[in-house]
């Protein structure tokens, strides 16, 4: 994993030095309210509903246990005691005071962690595969290439003032985790025919009131020209995106109306202008890099503890089959632990819960640990002897929920209990479907299936790229919910098709389990996963159950 | 005559003090939030409107109510002589609690081409200057509600001491204050529990504001509304009126009229225009260049006649937050323009590392910035050249 070098850290103290004082500036009058707002957000601070919020970022996901451990010392000690994992792999507290909000920067900086960009019109948090380095599908480890975004995009002084935010995802594996096509630009690990390493450059994807899946601006990159690369298409954007139109500013919308083979004229014509500008010691930087990214030094240990629990723990079986995958290591898993119990506020940790996750991690998972873009923790390497004691650990803490990719496994943005751009509460409604399903014993039955709720058409809770997808609106004051079917968020990715009128806030879960029942009914056999029975089926039957009285009724 | 307006006849009917005490009787044990969220629904209580002048305490009110129902009316009573600070803390307020609906009311042109021509009303009639501006708007805003929901309490003095949760406002109308128990205490407590935005002119003294002309700051150990038309023989303004009646309480105010104070404190020097920001501090403009190219932030780079060769190119910053300023200075040094490259506009001194790494020479901004944000907020950033990411994945 990477390590602050001292670069890196005098950077942060400088950085937080100018946060301090700028937070001092607006209270002498200094900085109006307009001017420290966009100064406040590129270091993650926001104003929500009842207070501030501070978005800590956890670049590409990645995690060790001190890290984790400072995390809940944070939220013990400056917020309410938890905090709350996001879809963009950073963590939020929201009960931070803004006059210590420097001290907890000050804090992060100590495990070189920080807040910067995590808001604000610039480069956002770079994110990436939360499997990455673990995965047995895996091309290539994309976190080295992330952390030089990271080090690149970190103000860098044209690109901190864009007409709006700008996400970059990076994925090294042909089975997308990392969502990249709902991105500004997406970054596919690839090589070509001759068997070299680049990428497969998208730009123009995202969600949002108007979703769009990226296109192809450069089939194939090669590595060393990655920055200059970017660099082009951030500084095209930078120009040619519209600021007249907060709703118009995303880059997805520049791409749309000015068309892709205009856009990738224009870069191709950037990038030549800009690469002369490396020299290739952005390389040297990468290798040295990915020299801190080696693998661990995976043991080798009989696996009879494990064979011995899994025949035994009916308990323990049922999570092994839900939450792990497979791990390119022989022996090892990677454990998703569930931040999704049912009824509790999906992507809630407590700071003992931290305490817990970085404990495991340091004692049975090469100190490595992951935050999801589906708001749950990865332990990514665990030996599978040393699986029944993690589990027993995560039993204790409240944290050996088995429902990893199941219909409780749900993300969902705060909604209006916290967020003020919210038309409509999504926790309540993630909940209650939870438990619906849990009580009907249907889960494990159901099998794979993404349900995502958001509680605006900002779509942050991903709903477009749902199985399921759900969307909370106000209509005349009374909060609607809209169902989408057939979305899909990974490398065929693909935006759900809404069946119809929307259904209130008290009928959204029966609403759900007609659909779940109709799919249960028609699929033609448990191994068809819910999608590829809508994909078979279409969407007729689903309408028919969503509003056919009769046919519900039958 | 203003007044006329406020004339409810006599007592309110006995249906209308059985409704009120009917009311009273059923949320007798309740606190805030329960009256305030039950009165929304509650068919006796009928269609309320939250009357509030964003004033010192008024968030705690707006809170509840959009924690409950924002979208709610909410009446604003711009008197056109408010502090510029409550009508910008209005405006926050309203959004970071997004509020739905919120009106303001302000005097009807012709009353105050009638009544005020000059606006000097308040100087020689305190009351019929409330009356023009608070009183007739509100009671003409109040028409299509049932009743009103105020922020009142108990503690504010002698004429609230006995408030209860409803209380009749003429012959039909009727009030809620749901915070009529709170002391001032809670006030402060459910202010900070929720981190709520405070009116910015309770820090510099104002613990009760209205008017500007009428509110002066308060010293400590007096009454919290003693700035409130202090030296009058005046306390509440006249919207609020119990049992039909204007009532205006009689605290005897000693002290001598004071000004508000100054906003503005201890401004700085005035500095010359234009000044030019480099990484040496302010300077003028030395006007050495012969000829000066001026670049709008909407310029194409690629199409700049770079031939002519001007000394200086300026280029446009419309805003501190229209970054493009900063791409077209890149792209003009990668055409390879060395001469002097200047950005002119609203640049902010956190700005002045991201102009010099874009490859700008020096900041030119107006004299009123310069006084805003001075020399050293500028020099703090002129190191622009440490602490650079950019540079370690560049240069050799």
């Amino acid at each position: 994993m990477y390590q602050y070098n001292d670069f890196d850290r005098a950077f942060l103290a400088s950085r937080n030095d100018q946060f301090r004082d700028q937070v001092q500036r607006r209270i002498d009058g200094s900085l109006t309210e307009d001017e420290f707002r966009p100064l406040r957000l590129m270091n993650g601070l926001y104003l929500q509903l009842h207070a501030y919020m501070l978005r800590v970022a956890i670049p590409y996901g990645t995690l060790n246990s001190a890290k984790m451990r400072q995390l809940g010392m944070i939220a013990e000690r400056w917020d309410r005691g938890y905090g709350h994992f996001t879809t963009r792999q950073n963590i939020q507290y929201n009960w931070p005071k803004l006059s210590e909000v420097p001290d907890i920067l000050d804090a992060l900086a100590e495990v070189g962690m920080h807040a910067i960009q995590t808001s604000g019109n610039t480069i956002r948090n770079v994110t990436a595969d939360h499997f990455a380095g673990a995965a047995a599908d895996e091309i290539a480890d994309p976190r080295p290439v992330a952390e030089l975004i990271r080090q690149w995009s970190t103000d860098h002084p044209e690109f901190q003032f864009l007409p709006r935010k700008f996400k970059i995802g990076v994925t090294g594996s042909p089975n997308d985790r990392a969502v990249v096509k709902s991105h500004d630009i997406g970054l596919r690990m690839i090589r070509n025919d001759a068997g070299e390493p680049g990428f497969e450059v998208l730009v123009g994807g995202g969600l949002g009131r108007t979703p769009m899946i990226a296109k192809v601006v450069r089939a194939f990159l090669p590595r060393a020209d990655l920055l200059p690369y970017l660099e082009a298409i951030v500084g095209v954007y930078n120009l040619l995106g519209r600021r007249d139109n907060k709703y118009k500013a995303r880059v997805k919308i520049t791409v749309h109306e000015n068309g892709i083979d205009k856009i990738r004229a224009m870069v191709e014509e950037e990038f030549l202008k800009r690469k002369p500008l490396f020299s290739g010691v952005d390389q040297e930087v990468l290798g040295d890099i990915e020299a801190q990214f080696a693998p661990p030094a995976f043991k080798s240990a009989p696996i009879d503890a494990f064979d011995a629990a899994y025949a035994a723990d009916p308990v323990f079986r049922d999570w092994c089959d839900t939450n792990l995958a497979e791990h390119k290591a022989p022996g090892y898993a990677i454990a998703s632990i569930s931040l999704k119990k049912h009824g509790a506020t999906p992507g809630d940790a407590s700071a003992e819960q931290m305490r817990v996750m970085a404990d495991l991690a340091e004692q049975f998972g090469h100190d490595e640990l992951r935050i999801s873009h589906e708001q749950n923790v990865v332990l990514p390497h665990i030996h599978k002897s040393d699986l029944p004691a993690v589990h027993a650990a995560l039993k204790s803490a409240d944290l050996a929920t088995a429902n990893i990719g199941l219909i409780s496994d749900i993300i969902a943005c705060p909604g209006m209990d916290y967020c003020s751009l919210a038309t409509a509460r999504a926790i309540p409604v993630a909940q209650e479907i939870a438990e619906r399903f849990k009580a009907l014993k249907l889960e494990h039955d159901i099998g794979p299936l993404k349900l995502k709720i958001s509680g605006c058409i900002n779509a942050c809770g991903h709903h477009h790229v749902g199985h399921i997808g759900i969307l909370g609106l106000d209509r005349a004051g009374v909060e609607n919910y809209q169902i989408t079917l057939g979305g899909n968020h990974t490398e065929d990715a693909v935006i759900g098709e809404r069946m119809g009128p929307g259904f209130a806030y008290d009928e959204v879960t029966d609403a759900i389990e007609r659909i779940i029942r109709t799919y249960l009914a028609e699929r033609s056999s448990p191994a068809e996963t819910f999608l590829d029975t809508y994909r078979r089926i279409g969407t007729a039957p689903f309408k028919a159950a969503l509003y056919d009285k009769e046919t519900v009724d039958a | 005559m203003p007044e006329a307006a406020l004339d409810f006849s006599g007592e309110a009917p006995a249906a209308q003090a059985a409704r009120i005490a009917d009311l009273n009787a059923r949320y007798e044990h309740h606190g805030a939030t329960a009256v305030l969220e039950r009165a929304l629904k509650d068919p006796q209580a009928g269609r309320l409107t939250l009357v509030s002048s964003f004033g010192a305490e008024s968030v705690v009110l707006l809170h509840l109510l959009s924690m409950i129902d924002r979208s709610t009316p909410v009446l604003f009573i711009d008197t056109m002589l408010l502090f510029p600070e409550t009508l910008a803390y209005q405006q926050e307020l309203a959004e970071r609690l997004n509020l739905r609906d919120v009106r303001v009311i302000r005097a009807d042109d012709i009353a105050l081409a009638r009544q005020d021509p000059d606006g000097t009303l308040h100087q020689f009639d305190t009351d019929a200057c409330c009356d023009l501006r608070k009183t007739v708007p509100l009671q003409r805003a109040l028409a299509g509600f049932d009743g009103w929901i105020t922020g009142r309490k108990r503690f504010q003095g002698s004429t609230r001491a006995t408030l209860e949760f409803f209380e009749t406002d003429g012959p039909t109308r009727i009030k809620v204050n749901p915070l009529a128990h709170w002391a001032p205490e809670d006030v402060r407590a459910y202010m900070d529990e929720n981190r709520l935005p405070r009116h910015p002119l309770v820090a510099r003294g104002y613990p009760s504001i209205g008017c500007a002309p009428c509110t002066s700051p308060v010293a400590a150990g007096e009454d919290p509304r003693a700035g409130r038309w202090r030296g009058q023989d005046k306390n509440e303004c006249g919207i609020h009126i119990v049992d039909g009646k204007v009532v205006r309480r009689s605290d005897p105010m000693t002290d001598p009229v004071s000004e508000p104070t100054p906003l503005a404190a201890n401004a700085p020097e005035p500095v010359p225009e234009p000044v030019i920001v480099t990484d040496t501090g302010f300077a003028s403009d030395d006007w050495a260049a012969k000829a000066v190219l001026d670049l709008g932030s909407d310029t194409d780079p690629a199409a700049v006649d770079l031939g002519s060769a001007p000394g200086l190119i300026r280029i446009e910053f419309p805003s501190f937050s229209d970054g493009r300023g900063f791409s077209i200075a890149r792209q003009l040094r990668l055409r390879g323009y060395q001469g002097r490259l200047r950005a002119k506009g609203h640049v902010i001194a956190d700005q002045y590392t991201m102009a010099r790494r874009s490859g700008f020479d020096e900041v030119e901004i107006s004299a009123d910035l310069a006084t805003r944000q001075p020399e050293a907020q500028w020099r703090f950033r002129a190191n622009w050249q440490v602490h650079d990411y950019q540079s370690r994945l560049r240069q050799g």
